[in-house]
């Protein structure tokens, strides 16, 4: 059978036209903060991922023998066991410094804002996205674990993402680094708001500080929970660069990311569901919008 | 007149599609493996320009759209913005045919590198749309100079085997698919 006859140019066109049309009307409906993914794509996914995680698998494991039995026997083990628990600790250590600041500065207010709660989902990073325009990182939990689209993602060193696009035992996390992730974040010394973005260069940028803030070289910048994604007091990073021209209003701050993506193997995913006083409210000024809007 | 058996049409589209597959799963997950997280090889594009310097059929769009749409899986990028690039070089190639040759390693190359940067400036351009700003751009143009480098260096070598693979006519230089011979 003969699917093409002869050159068909008017065919071709008209082909070509709809397909652009499909094209630019998805790129123009596109969603921002996060993907809804079709069962069909969700099973493609589930697919591929194995594959992609068997590579990884294989590398650790042969690493790993090579590691511990050829070079340092028990060593290299213990030592990657230490400095976990070493970051552990830092990391536990770092918490009670924020509690005791957050404690003095909110005793006289009446209601306390409430702990983090819910789930930890420890995660193993299976692949990295297929184009280099997105800081995005692929992890072997998804909706089977619980997890659900805009969960936070950390480590212990600090702030990775948050859940971008989910499938069932797999999910992507939109990182830190990548320009469309805007992380609500605040000055630990100095408390100064500002929006952290992706920046080239694996390095963040914080935006929208105004340019008398006294931001110093090494200062530490946290989530300041606003957004209702992440949690308040997550390490994001550590201000690394400050430009401040002599016009403006706001500054050019450089953030080094907490944690180290180039070696980034396990993250954990909270699952978290954000500050239900503030949704509440938020949801009820969205119903006000909405109901403004059609009248 | 150019004449598609659907049976090799369909080798050739599976065979093409688990190629693929294969570079997406190497550029994913192996480069990352040796901390090579900054670059990302497009092996999208290498075979989206394949099809387009050398297939001749009214579906290439389709065809197109069904490549982008396997890349989607491997990226939150999605399929639009590559397919409405790939369709755009596409027509720009359909147009040149008659002066694109690939007698050789370095012409292939050196064709390959060019519409590679005509896909550059089609994406570059709706997502200057989207974002409105030009930082993002050039941050983009200093990963796509080393990518697409590569990808046009690896091109004499995935075209000749995809030849094979569509059964391209290659000697009377009309390089097109002329499948079911």
């Amino acid at each position: 059978m003969r699917i093409v006859e002869q050159k068909s140019p008017r065919l071709r066109l008209i082909i070509n036209i709809t397909v652009m049309c499909v094209a630019l009307y998805a790129v123009s409906r596109r969603e921002i903060a996060y993907d809804q993914t079709s069962p069909f794509e969700k099973f493609m996914i589930e697919v591929m991922a194995p594959v992609q995680r068997s590579i990884v698998f294989m590398k650790t494991k042969v690493s790993t023998t090579i590691d511990d039995y050829l070079f340092n026997v028990d060593a290299s083990y213990d030592n990657r066991m230490l400095r976990k628990k070493l970051f552990e600790y830092e990391s536990k250590i770092f918490g009670y410094g924020e509690m005791e600041q957050e404690n003095k500065r909110l005793r006289g207010l009446l209601a306390a804002n409430p702990e983090v709660k819910g789930k930890r989902v420890m995660a193993q990073i299976v692949a990295w996205d297929a184009s280099s325009d997105f800081k995005v990182i692929r992890i072997n939990r998804g909706s089977n674990d619980g997890l659900k689209l805009l969960s936070p993602v950390i480590t212990d060193e600090g702030l990775v993402g948050y859940i971008y696009r989910l499938s069932y035992n797999y999910s992507d996390v939109l990182t830190i680094l990548d320009a469309n992730n805007r992380v609500d974040g605040i000055v630990e010394r100095s408390r100064t708001h500002g929006i952290v973005e992706g920046y080239s260069k694996n390095r963040c940028m914080m935006k929208y500080v105004a340019r008398t803030s006294p931001i110093i070289l090494g200062d530490i910048s946290l989530t300041s929970g606003l957004g209702n994604i992440y949690p308040k007091g997550i390490k994001i990073g550590t201000v690394s660069r400050i430009e401040r021209d002599s016009y403006g209003i706001t500054q050019h701050i450089e953030l080094v990311p907490a944690v180290e993506f180039g070696k980034l193997e396990e993250v954990i995913v909270l699952l978290w569901d954000g500050d239900q006083e503030k949704r509440k409210d938020w949801d009820e000024l969205d119903g006000v919008t909405h109901s403004g809007g059609d009248r | 007149m150019v004449n598609v058996r659907i049976k090799d049409l369909l080798i050739g589209l599976i065979v093409t599609t688990l190629l693929l597959v294969f570079f997406q799963i190497l550029s994913t997950a192996i480069l990352p493996i040796f901390e090579l997280t900054k670059y990302r090889l497009p092996f999208n594009i290498l075979i989206i320009l394949f099809l387009a310097f050398k297939l001749e059929s009214p579906f290439l769009a389709i065809f197109i759209l069904l490549f982008q749409y396997i890349y989607s899986f491997f990226s939150v990028e999605g399929w639009a913005l590559g397919t409405f690039a790939g369709i755009i070089v596409a027509m720009i190639v359909g147009y040149l045919k008659d002066i694109i040759h690939f007698s050789s390693a370095f012409l292939t190359i050196l064709v390959t590198e060019i519409f590679q940067v005509v896909w550059f400036f089609v994406v570059s351009m709706l997502i200057y749309l989207q974002v409105g700003n030009w930082n993002y751009i050039f941050e983009k143009m200093s990963r796509f100079i080393p990518e697409s480098l590569v990808i046009s260096l690896i091109a004499p070598a995935v075209f000749a085997f995809l030849d094979r693979v569509w059964k391209i006519d290659d000697q009377d230089g009309a390089n097109s698919f002329r499948g079911g011979r």
